[in-house]
């Protein structure tokens, strides 16, 4: 019989894992893939794990004896009691992360959409999206 | 068969390595605790206990996103404005070709679907965005689920079909700097407020302050609307949809570059 501690902690681990595996595709993906629109997902994959080790960042642990299960940092209520805060705060996650990978999704969104931009003017220019070729074309 | 090979070679590492990090979880499983500072952001999200220091949000992220760290989230919307200016200026050599005279787009029956749906999805992004105070969400989501529509229409139906209706750049662009200055405005009215009464208020200020007695109301009508954060995600919501749209209409106008023959 496998400790449910035990298992929790593997399955944490091949989540944690995956992601550092995601990372160096990614960056693998943006280095060597020669065509413009696969760097550019390439960037995107790369800026969305970065963002979900930043929400891990903010997790608190699950313990199985359901008393502290987390919760997201929203108050269920606006007939706040001094009992419904306590109870928010010992169970609510780090708000902070999540309000900082607001941000930094919009403006990898800006980004995204300015190299769409900058890809598309490309493809009316040069008539191709391969990076190899256009080097060659010395334009 | 190489493919098969790969993929189990990518999971077995995964796995492998996976269980090494569990071997060495005490490093970095998280603690049942959270920082002081998020202790802090959770107890004055919503709090009449501390009325100097609540942001009178049951919703902790736009809290923070909108009084906390409201400066931040404005130049976030002004990277945004700026990208967005950069991709106008290099669409600059594209103009429209002229219109074929009759509507193109798919078929009847998903026209039919989509103008059922279109208003569905509209309501859905208005009250993720208006209610953002209140539940997850907030104006940026709001304002991209309804972004959605001018792109489902520009192909369910053509892109003259959006154009004859007057959703142009032009005309998004100015609802774009709509949202824009209420947001600038939503930003400095209690400062402005605060010159005019001769108190001492601040820059992006929500909730009255110790040093400072103004105030946005926390409650309309007996509603939560949480000063103004309400107004944020609205002003936000107008803009990131305006822009949105801005971008799918100019990666999708049918265009000839300039110099090109006509």
């Amino acid at each position: 019989m496998i400790n449910p501690e035990f298992l929790n902690t593997y399955l944490l681990s091949i989540v944690i894992f995956s992601l550092l595996l995601n990372t160096a595709l990614a960056l693998y993906g943006i280095f060597y893939k020669p065509h413009y629109i696969k760097k550019v997902i390439c960037l995107t994959i790369l800026s969305d794990t970065a963002n979900t080790f930043a929400i891990y960042i903010g997790y608190r642990r699950w313990l199985n004896d359901g008393t502290i299960n987390p919760r997201p940092p929203v108050l269920p209520t606006t007939e706040v009691s001094p009992g419904v805060l306590s109870q928010f705060l010992a169970r609510a996650v780090d708000p902070l992360p999540q309000a900082l990978v607001l941000t930094a999704v919009v403006i990898g969104l800006a980004v995204t959409v300015f190299l769409i931009f900058l890809g598309h003017q490309l493809y009316l220019h040069y008539g191709t999206l391969d990076m190899r070729r256009i080097r060659k074309l010395k334009g | 068969m190489r493919s098969l090979f790969k993929i189990l070679l990518i999971i077995f590492v995964v796995l492998g390595f996976s269980l090494l990090l569990t071997l060495a979880s005490e490093y970095f499983i998280p603690g049942m605790e959270v920082r002081p500072l998020a202790i802090f952001y959770l107890s004055t999200t919503l709090n009449p206990w501390m009325q100097n220091l609540t942001a009178n949000s049951p919703e902790a992220v736009t809290a923070i996103v909108w009084d906390y760290r409201g400066l931040d989230t404005l130049f976030e919307t002004a990277v945004f404005y700026l990208a967005l200016i950069a991709g106008i200026s290099l669409a600059r050599g594209i103009s429209l070709k002229a219109n074929p005279g009759k509507e193109g787009g798919l078929s009847v029956i998903v026209k039919s679907v989509t103008k059922i749906t279109a208003p569905m999805i509209i309501a859905v992004g208005a009250s993720i965005g208006l209610h953002g105070h209140l539940t997850p969400g907030g104006g940026f989501q709001g304002g991209a689920t309804i972004a959605v529509i001018p792109l489902l229409i520009i192909i369910v139906f053509s892109i003259y079909y959006l154009l004859n209706r007057r959703v142009t750049k032009e005309n998004m662009l100015m609802l774009r700097s709509i949202g824009l200055v209420g947001i600038g405005v939503t930003a400095l009215a209690a400062f402005l407020t605060g010159l005019v009464l001769g108190e001492s208020a601040y820059v992006f200020q929500n909730m009255a302050k110790p040093t400072s007695p103004v105030t946005f109301p926390a409650t309309l009508n007996g509603f939560l609307i949480s000063g103004s954060l309400w107004f944020f995600n609205f002003f936000e919501m107008i803009a990131v949809a305006a822009g949105f749209t801005i971008a799918f209409l100019l990666l999708t106008y049918p265009s000839r570059s300039e110099g090109e023959e006509k």
